[in-house]
């Protein structure tokens, strides 16, 4: 089944165009990787999946579980199952991260009609999470992602992602910054919280090695705004051979 | 004295008064008596109700109300009775309540708090209703004496003066706390002198202001002799096209080395249309002290917000945590929890209703 669908997606800032004409099918139960270039317009995807202030779509459309996805605002669009994994963490001094997430999840059961949780029930999720990402339990008392390491930042991405356990993950680039066992934890991560039927990811990446933790169902080629190439897992090992000039060409 | 007769914002020290909201504030026509709400402690209860002691809801413990030394402010010298705390050497107080309800037009009213050696007092204030409410609160802290006092004006209109002269005996520590959290314009107008070696003290707090309001502090900390600490920290948060404004000053005697003296200033626009004005000051005649300052003036973190945002948090709830965050240090100087709780939940109902 389809899940998200984006179609001739045309987007700028400031005027610049950087998406230009990009369109993708992503259905239930599948993990995509895109692939590319810096500068290819990764990270402004995931913005305007998100909703980001200053990404203005001029062109095309996006369909998530057959509603408009780019008809609603940041936080609905958090509620209908999407989760936006930041290649760089933002830093909130004065707000811990217990109080951020159980914040967060409550907005979205609101949203959804069901009950918030309490703090005890919220704290015994987070804990579950950040146990099995290795992120140190003080660290969820901590103001979000103050004085964390560029990998503990990530692995507060994957808590994240656990507790609030999303429909469809959008990950920028969380692989870097991270050694081989981090991202190992990560990888594995993701595949317990996301690798299910009814469930998908869009998995940005500039490397091969997170896809050998998270093997990708389709892989695409985003070049200067638009998805050049796609293929199966082994296009993302002809890329680490040959190079995006070669491939995406 | 008729409410014509006000500084004039000529002069330096009434340069971001609201004189203009103080003359309104006083006109103001009788409203109801909103309902005085004190904390659960022990301790005194005083309630005042336009500057007059309603006997019936009050419990003065150690507190006696009567004529008093009108001092030479000229917002202060209006008051001629107030309330008066005086503690024994080595006494310990229970907490002295205090809310002041005002139903329009002007109200004027004064404080003494004198503390003998060693003794501790804690009193806590808060303002509610609409019209002028005028005050003038000195201090005498003795050798060890310590006082905290926290101050909450949350009126519904009009204006709140606050003018306090505390002066701190040797090893005195003060530490003080105002959360301007209503809809009233407010001048809080204090100067403090560390009159004897080694004294401590903390004067901050936050003012949060909306709509047309303009709300300053303009605090004066002198150290006249050495070792001694003082810490200003001081948050604005301006929405609307309101005001806020932060007069922080410094001064070290020539003799009161070793001093340490810190202000923070910060200010926080939530709409471009409004207003904070910063102005910290240090006048140093001593060589050897280290004083520091700090003064910024932002907005909220466009990134944080679309952050928390894209975790399922509404865009003004956003900005209420935000806010919250930025004003918390404020007030997290209060030591007592149920104070602090209190004055949190202010400021929480504040940026429920800006935001
Ligand atoms: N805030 C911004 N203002 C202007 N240009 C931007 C901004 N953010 C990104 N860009 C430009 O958009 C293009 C795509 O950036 P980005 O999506 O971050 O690429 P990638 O993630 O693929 O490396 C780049 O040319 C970059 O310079
Ligand atoms: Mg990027």
């Amino acid at each position: 089944m389809t899940m998200l669908t984006i179609d001739n997606l045309h987007a700028e800032i400031d005027g610049k165009p950087i998406l230009k004409g990009l369109t993708l099918q992503v259905n239930a139960g599948e993990i995509h990787a895109i692939m590319g270039p810096n500068g290819a317009g990764k990270s402004t995807l995931g913005y305007v999946l998100g909703g980001r202030p200053g990404y203005e779509v001029t062109e095309g459309s996006v369909t998530f579980d057959g509603e408009d996805l780019l008809d609603k605002e940041p936080h609905e669009r958090a509620a209908a199952g999407v989760f936006l994994g930041f290649q760089y963490p933002v830093e909130i001094p004065g707000v811990s991260n217990v109080q951020f997430l159980r914040e967060s999840l409550n907005a979205q059961r609101a949203v959804r009609g069901e009950k918030p949780l309490s703090g005890a029930e919220f704290l015994k999720v987070a804990r579950a999470q950040a146990d099995a990402l290795g992120l140190q339990q003080d660290m969820l008392k901590r103001p979000v992602n103050v004085g964390f390491s560029g990998g503990e930042k990530k692995r507060n991405e994957m808590v994240q992602m656990g507790i609030i356990d999303p429909k469809f993950a959008i990950l920028d680039e969380t692989d870097s910054g991270l050694d081989i066992d981090a991202l190992r934890v990560v990888g594995d991560g993701i595949n317990r919280i996301m690798r299910r039927p009814d469930k998908a990811v869009l998995l940005i990446t500039h490397y091969q090695r997170l896809l050998d933790y998270v093997r990708p169902d389709r892989v695409h080629v985003l070049a200067d705004g638009r998805i050049t190439r796609s293929g199966g897992a082994e296009l993302a090992h002809q890329l680490e051979r040959e190079g995006y000039a070669e491939v995406a060409a | 004295m008729s409410v014509l007769d006000l500084p004039s914002n000529r002069e330096e020290a009434w340069r971001w008064a609201d004189l203009g909201g103080i003359a309104a504030a006083a006109a103001l026509a009788p409203v109801a008596r909103s309902e005085a709400q004190f904390l659960d402690l022990p301790g005194a209860k005083l309630l005042f109700v336009d500057g007059e002691l309603d006997q019936g809801a009050s419990e003065l413990h150690r507190v006696s109300v009567g004529a008093i030394a009108p001092g030479d402010h000229p917002l202060g010298r209006r008051a001629a009775r107030g309330w008066t705390l005086r503690l024994d050497a080595r006494a310990v107080a229970d907490p002295v309540q205090i809310v002041h309800v005002a139903t329009g037009a002007e109200n004027h009213l004064g404080a003494a708090i004198e503390l003998g050696d060693d003794s501790v007092a804690q009193v806590i204030e808060g303002f509610v209703g609409a019209g002028w409410s005028n005050r003038s609160t000195s201090v005498r802290l003795g050798r060890g004496a310590r006082l905290s006092r926290a101050v909450r004006l949350t009126q519904a209109a009009g204006f709140v003066s606050l003018r306090d002269e505390i002066v701190l005996g040797e090893a005195a520590s003060f530490v003080g706390t105002v959360l301007a959290a209503g809809d009233q314009g407010a001048r809080v107008d204090a100067a403090l002198t560390l009159a004897g070696e080694g004294g401590y003290a903390e004067f901050g707090g936050a003012l949060l202001t909306r709509d047309r309001l303009k709300q300053e502090c303009a605090v004066r900390v002198r150290h006249a002799e050495p070792n001694g600490q003082s810490h200003q920290l001081w948050r604005a948060v301006a929405a609307g096209q309101s005001q806020a404004s932060l007069a922080a000053a410094v001064e070290v005697a020539r003799h009161a080395q070793k001093t340490d003296g810190e202000q923070s200033l910060r200010g926080l626009l939530l709409d471009r249309t409004a207003t904070v004005n910063l102005k910290p000051e240090l006048e140093i005649f001593a060589d050897d002290v280290k004083c520091a300052h700090g003064a910024t003036v932002g907005e909220l973190d466009a990134r944080a917000l679309f952050y928390m945002q894209s975790r399922g948090i509404p865009a003004a709830r956003a900005r209420a945590l935000l806010t919250h965050a930025f004003v918390a240090d404020a007030l997290d100087r209060i030591a007592d929890e149920t104070v602090r709780a209190a004055f949190a939940a202010d400021a929480a109902a504040w940026l429920e209703r800006a935001l």
